[in-house]
């Protein structure tokens, strides 16, 4: 049951992406953020309760700033509350700012 | 009475409980070094006489574990009843640490709050009020740096006074349901600006945090794909040609000089008492155990430089660069520092599995972790490389890229074999502040790793290689086995059907397969044994084998060619680790098909590569198949056939799950 839940669950971001994509009117993400800036987080879409929480204890959650150092293909660099923490990709996408 | 220490990961906890308890436990400068609680007493100095135990706990960033190892702290502070704890702050980052410390006050336990790298923060120009954080959070708060003993006495005075008193939280978590994630999130989120709060009104920076410092230039670099992975490899290219080629083998070859003088005193004393007393004491325990022991120059020099490495920050960062190739055969970046501890000691690597969160990277990750060699095997390495390829660098640098490779495609393997699917796996890794390596505790870690070398050598490796001579020196009939009759030998006889089954590798001698079966117990057994049933001893001293005539003598006496002492080399290399390393990876899995499963791989990847060298390697140098190429052959597809079939039930298991899954969803429908 879960698992097919987490499957349909995932077709579903999908179609919602590629809807996003063609209206150009595209989540923010840290993935198309400028390094050097600082951003508010909207929201956290990583679909996974734990790493919801985890971030949040690192303290990156709505409303709280964070500032993006460096940006890579595949990763970033970030900075939350004084910590800086290297981020992959599907990571920084599902951060959206 | 037990002081428990907790704290955010990578805060300076176990620094500062090996400074009060003079334990020399690992540290790093990367979050997740400790996996598992440790205790013991407190120094006199710092106890004032009475019986204190410090239990170092892993780092953690709340009460709600995220990985395994985080769970160990929280279920013990939850349940152990300490009767004080020491919260250590990671001053560079109070508004994050300030977090876990508030629900640590909550648990009515004394706290004493120990505000660590206060140095780095004077470097920087951060500045932390104590007295008004104490205030504030109701219980005292000391600066300290572990690093240099700074302000510990003082803390952990107060902290033993403290033991017994009941300790008023500052802020206390509303009654909610904790099943409700909303409430729950709530809560959390009060319990945030109340921190938020704390901090904006005692700490005050001179240089903002997100502003860009020369440190994120040398990290943009590193993890950069291409350049990062480069300098990675030199990196750890260095590491072993200055352990293992230079500086290494210049002090082995002091060392065995001694380590022979004594040996030729031992005989002497032993010159007018039987010769089967002799041959066991002077061949026997001195030459097998000095033989292993001569190496130890190379094991402590590595030792010396992983430790320098794990000291200065570098790991996170190659964690971080790592990521997405180790992502892409289905590990996560965070195996690399298994595999970078591998080169240590296979235990502890398997043991650092724990950070991973996902069950299966975390087990897949500490079956293939001791694929890299350790600190046991670079004997048996230094060994052939001396004795065969002329003492030649390249043979420890390929076997660690080797080995890399092999984890490579054993993870390729495991993903087949488990039927991955394609799942959301992220990477969140911290990166620490650099920080200059401290050569003092680099030489600390190094002497406690060659003290447990020693140990090693003088037990287990001792009593093998005195019953190995035993063995070697008696038949059956415990009559002594004559000379020009050693496969008559209790040895001979035991390890013979096994040599048979190595005559496809190459080597299907008694001698190499008993060295081969005694790795199994530690890895330096193999050089032990070879010493033993060969009566050889200066393994390492090439120029003076080369001496006693042309061709090196030790390449000699086992007849081997290059080619088989390769293979040989790598099926000892890359076969199950020692049993310890079984032992550790039985408890990490929790699972005895991936037990078996791992066993099995690491057999078969052994006996795989030792079979490819030999009969490809023997095809390239004399034009043909070597010996046993038929039969090695059809051992290959049986293992072939093993896997298709292991993977086939697993796979149909998957299926089924998803099946009933799926079943359950529509169960009216098809009823």
């Amino acid at each position: 049951m879960e698992l097919a839940y987490k499957l349909s669950n995932s077709a579903a971001g999908k179609a919602v992406e590629k809807e996003s994509a063609g209206t150009a009117n595209e989540k923010k993400t840290l993935m198309n953020a400028e390094p050097g800036q600082t951003y508010i987080i909207k929201e956290l879409n990583t679909d996974d309760d734990e790493m919801n929480s985890f971030l949040f204890r690192l303290g990156c959650y709505q409303g709280e700033p964070i500032t993006l150092i460096s940006k890579k293909k595949n990763s970033c660099i970030v900075v939350i509350k004084d910590g800086r923490y290297n981020l992959d990709k599907m990571l920084s996408e599902a951060i959206i700012i | 009475m037990r002081i428990a220490f907790a704290g955010n990961p990578n805060s300076g906890k176990t620094t500062m409980y090996n400074a009060l308890t003079g334990r020399n436990e690992k540290i790093g400068n990367w979050g997740g070094v400790t996996v598992g609680s440790k205790e013991y007493q407190l120094k006199k100095e710092f106890s004032g006489g009475q019986e204190v135990i410090a239990v170092d706990l892993p780092g953690a960033y709340s009460m709600s574990p995220f990985t395994p190892e985080e769970g160990i702290t929280s279920e013990y502070v939850r349940t152990a009843n300490p009767d004080a704890i020491v919260n250590i702050v990671d001053a560079t980052n109070l508004s994050r640490s300030l977090f876990f410390t508030t629900q640590l006050l909550e648990l009515g336990i004394p706290v004493v709050v120990a505000l660590n790298k206060t140095d780095i923060n004077e470097k920087e120009g951060t500045k932390i009020d104590a007295a008004k954080l104490s205030a504030k959070l109701n219980c005292p708060v000391y600066e300290t740096v572990s690093t240099e003993n700074k302000g510990l006495s003082e803390m952990i005075a107060k902290a033993i006074s403290l033991a017994g008193t009941v300790q008023k939280a500052p802020y206390m978590q509303a009654d909610i349901n904790l099943h409700d994630k909303n409430a729950v999130d709530a809560e959390d989120r009060k319990r945030y600006s109340f921190v938020n709060g704390i901090v904006a009104d005692v700490e005050t920076r001179k240089t903002l945090s997100t502003e860009t410092t020369s440190s994120d230039k040398a990290d943009a670099v590193l993890t950069n794909p291409i350049a990062g992975i480069l300098i990675f490899a030199v990196v750890m290219w260095g590491v072993f040609w200055v352990s293992q080629a230079w500086l290494g083998p210049l002090v082995a070859d002091w060392l065995v000089g001694w380590i022979e003088t004594f040996q030729g005193w031992v005989a002497g004393q032993l010159e007018n008492s039987p010769a089967i007393l002799s041959a066991l004491l002077a061949d026997g325990i001195v030459g097998g155990v000095g033989a292993v022991v001569g190496f130890l120059p190379l094991v402590m020099v590595m030792y010396f430089l992983i430790a320098l490495l794990e000291d200065c920050g570098y790991m996170a960062r190659v964690s971080a660069v790592m990521d997405p190739i180790f992502k892409r055969v289905g590990l996560s970046g965070k195996s690399v520092i298994p595999v970078v501890i591998g080169t240590g000691c296979g235990i502890p690597a398997i043991m650092a599995c724990r950070t991973i969160r996902d069950e299966r990277e975390r087990r897949a990750t500490s079956m293939l972790t001791t694929f890299i060699p350790c600190g046991a095997k670079i004997p048996v390495i230094a060994l052939f490389a001396g004795a065969f390829f002329n003492g030649a660098g390249w043979v420890s640098t390929l076997s660690y890229f080797f080995g890399l490779v092999l984890i490579f495609l054993g993870a390729l393997l495991i993903k087949g074999i488990t039927g991955y699917k394609y799942r959301k796996s992220f990477f969140i890794m911290e990166l620490p502040k650099w920080k200059a390596p401290s050569l003092k505790f680099a030489f600390k870690s190094m002497m406690e790793r060659a003290k447990a070398y020693i140990i090693k050598a003088a037990t287990i490796i001792l009593i093998c290689n005195t019953v190995v001579q035993i063995m070697q020196t008696f038949d059956w009939h415990f009559q002594v086995v004559e000379e020009g009759a050693e496969n008559t030998s209790i040895l001979a006889s035991i390890a013979t059907p096994f040599a048979i089954l190595l005559i496809p590798l190459g080597f299907g001698v008694w001698q190499l397969a008993a060295a081969a079966i005694t790795g199994f117990i530690a890895k330096e057994n193999v050089v032990g044994t070879l010493a033993v049933v060969y009566a050889l001893t200066s393994f390492i001293d090439v120029d003076e084998l080369e001496m006693t005539g042309g061709a090196n003598t030790v390449a000699m006496t086992m007849g081997l060619t290059s080619v088989t002492a390769l293979a040989y080399l790598f099926f000892n290399l890359y076969t199950p680790p020692c049993f310890a390393a079984i032992g550790a990876m039985n408890s990490e899995m929790k699972s005895r098909g991936w037990l078996w499963g791992a066993i099995g791989l690491q057999l078969g990847t052994g006996y795989t590569v030792a079979f490819l060298i030999n009969q490809f390697g023997t095809l390239f140098t004399e034009g043909h198949f070597a010996a046993g190429f038929v039969p090695g052959l059809i051992a290959e597809i049986c293992m072939v056939a093993a896997l298709v079939l292991i993977a086939r039930k697993v796979r149909a298991h998957f299926d089924e799950k998803y099946e009933l899954h799926k079943g359950a969803g529509t169960a009216n429908a098809t009823v």
